[in-house]
């Protein structure tokens, strides 16, 4: 018990594990692109049980993951629910473009 | 100028025809208007919100045909020129993502975080959908038409499909826009045509459109058999809805919102000095034409009729302004809310729904006033 509340607290002071989130970012860049830009993804603010949702609804459509398990922790950990949410870029000037 | 903003993927946040835009997704673009840019009757093409659900097909005008054709008599192929010939109409109309506000619900739901500014409104020019259903000689037992578009989706991605009840096709004001704001369509709009269904979530305003199939019966597809429901009867924050219990939305609810000032929370307050101080925004209501636009400065303890616009179109917004001074320095708690031509008024909150969409509380803005 005391080791699983020790563990806990590590894990709460240094987030999720980095090589599994390292592991996930790469598995976004294979995965998670030619459909749209990943930025669809950074903007949003999802629990897990969302991000499964969400990981399920895009291979239905057609998204082949491999790394689930590492996706999934590395998306919590950018763009969970208890995440800020941060202010959106502003495009440049495309007038007469 | 400094170095573009550059997008994740590489891609510059450059986009046609636009200018300054809150980007929520860069490719397909999802670009909203910031509110405080939002202070004419109609909005500029520079101004006014882009959604993409797939993107933005490569249309090539010169081959580019419109066909009627399903439960129809004589079937049609036309080319813009023969668009351009038929009987032109024109319309002042206000086109609101379906998913405006979803950004403000919690717990938070997927899709794009909209905060106010995915509405715009523009004078649309184009043909009555009812006149090219007359001229393909429509079958009268025919119940839906469904536009389809030039773009299509990757991998197993559903097309965008959107069927619309005629009586709603036949609907006068309905039609296939050529022009906005008086000029073509701009590519990123729907060139050469798109859909105009006024009062009705931007959903149905099909960009693009290629093709009108009448039929019997609604597509099937995504886009329209399961995306942009709404519960028929509420459900708790964050909880689920029947498949069976959700319906298409159609005319959208009343709302109003500020752009002057743009926005504010009790973290970053809007502020302002001591004086006249000039508040202004848009009321609309779907189908309904916006009858009153009170204004609170106290929280909603007291309410005053504001100053209602000119320009009073039943399927356009309505601007409101009223000029208002403080009666000191201190923290002040600024609402808006409407009232349609059918009595419908806006919600304190707006009812939490598995999707996210017709978020339309009362708006609030925190304000700090100096002395
Ligand atoms: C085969 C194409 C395809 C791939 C690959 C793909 N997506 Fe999507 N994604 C879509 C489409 C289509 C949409 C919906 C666009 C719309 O309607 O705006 C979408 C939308 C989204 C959204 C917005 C919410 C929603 O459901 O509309 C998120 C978040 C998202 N995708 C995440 C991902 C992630 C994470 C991956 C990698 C596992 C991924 N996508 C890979 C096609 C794809």
């Amino acid at each position: 018990m005391r080791a699983m509340v020790m563990l806990w607290a590590a894990m709460a002071a240094y987030g999720a594990d980095g090589a599994l989130v390292a592991k996930g970012a790469a598995e976004e860049r294979k995965a998670c692109v030619g459909c749209h830009s990943l930025r669809i993804s950074s903007t949003q603010r999802l629990s897990r049980a969302g991000w499964e949702k969400e990981l399920d609804k895009m291979a239905r459509w057609g998204a082949k993951i491999t790394e689930r398990e590492a996706l999934l922790v590395y998306l919590v950990d950018k763009y969970g629910d208890d995440k800020p949410v941060e202010a959106l870029p502003r495009s440049a000037d495309g007038v007469g473009r | 100028m400094g170095l573009p903003l550059l997008g994740q993927t590489g891609r510059p946040l450059v986009f046609p025809g636009k200018r300054s835009m809150l980007v929520h997704n860069d490719f397909p673009e999802d670009l909203e208007a910031p509110t405080e840019s939002l202070d004419s009757f109609l909005t500029p093409v520079e101004r006014f919100f882009v959604r993409q659900h797939l993107p933005r097909p490569r249309v090539d005008v010169g081959q580019w045909r419109l066909s009627v054709e399903g439960m129809v008599s004589r079937p049609l192929t036309l080319t813009l020129d023969e668009l351009l010939k038929l009987p032109q109409h024109k319309l002042p109309a206000t086109l609101e993502c379906a998913g405006n506000g979803r950004g403000y619900f919690r717990p938070s739901i997927p899709g794009l975080q909209w905060t106010k500014g995915a509405v715009g409104t523009a004078e649309w020019g184009g043909v009555r959908v009812a006149e090219l259903l007359q001229r393909a000689g429509m079958d009268g037992k025919a119940l839906y038409a469904s536009f389809d578009g030039a773009d299509v989706g990757a991998g197993q991605t559903p097309d965008f499909v959107r069927s619309v009840p005629m009586r709603k096709c036949l609907d006068a004001d309905t039609m296939i826009a050529l022009t906005m704001n008086g000029k073509p369509l701009p590519e990123i709009h729907g060139a050469p045509a798109r859909l105009i269904v006024p009062g009705w979530d931007g959903a149905s305003w099909v960009k693009w459109v290629t093709r009108v199939t009448v039929a019997a019966e609604a597509d099937k597809g995504f886009y329209f058999a399961t995306a942009y429901k709404y519960p028929k009867l509420p459900v708790a924050p964050g909880g689920a809805a029947r498949p069976e219990d959700m319906e298409v939305i159609e005319a959208m609810p009343v709302k109003s919102m500020f752009t002057s000032p743009g926005g504010g929370t009790a973290a970053n307050p809007a502020r302002m000095r001591m004086g006249r101080v000039p508040l202004a925004g848009f009321a609309w209501g779907g189908e309904n034409r916006i009858a009153r636009v009170e204004v609170s400065t106290d929280g909603g303890a007291r309410w005053l009729d504001a100053t209602l616009g000119k320009e009073d179109f039943r399927f356009a917004w309505r601007q409101w302004r009223m000029e208002w001074t403080p009666p000191g320095a201190g923290y002040f708690t600024l609402c808006v809310r409407a009232t349609d031509s059918a009595g419908r008024t806006q919600p304190i909150e707006a009812a939490w729904n598995p999707s996210g969409y017709l978020w339309n509380s009362i708006e609030r803005i925190a304000a700090v006033v100096e002395g």
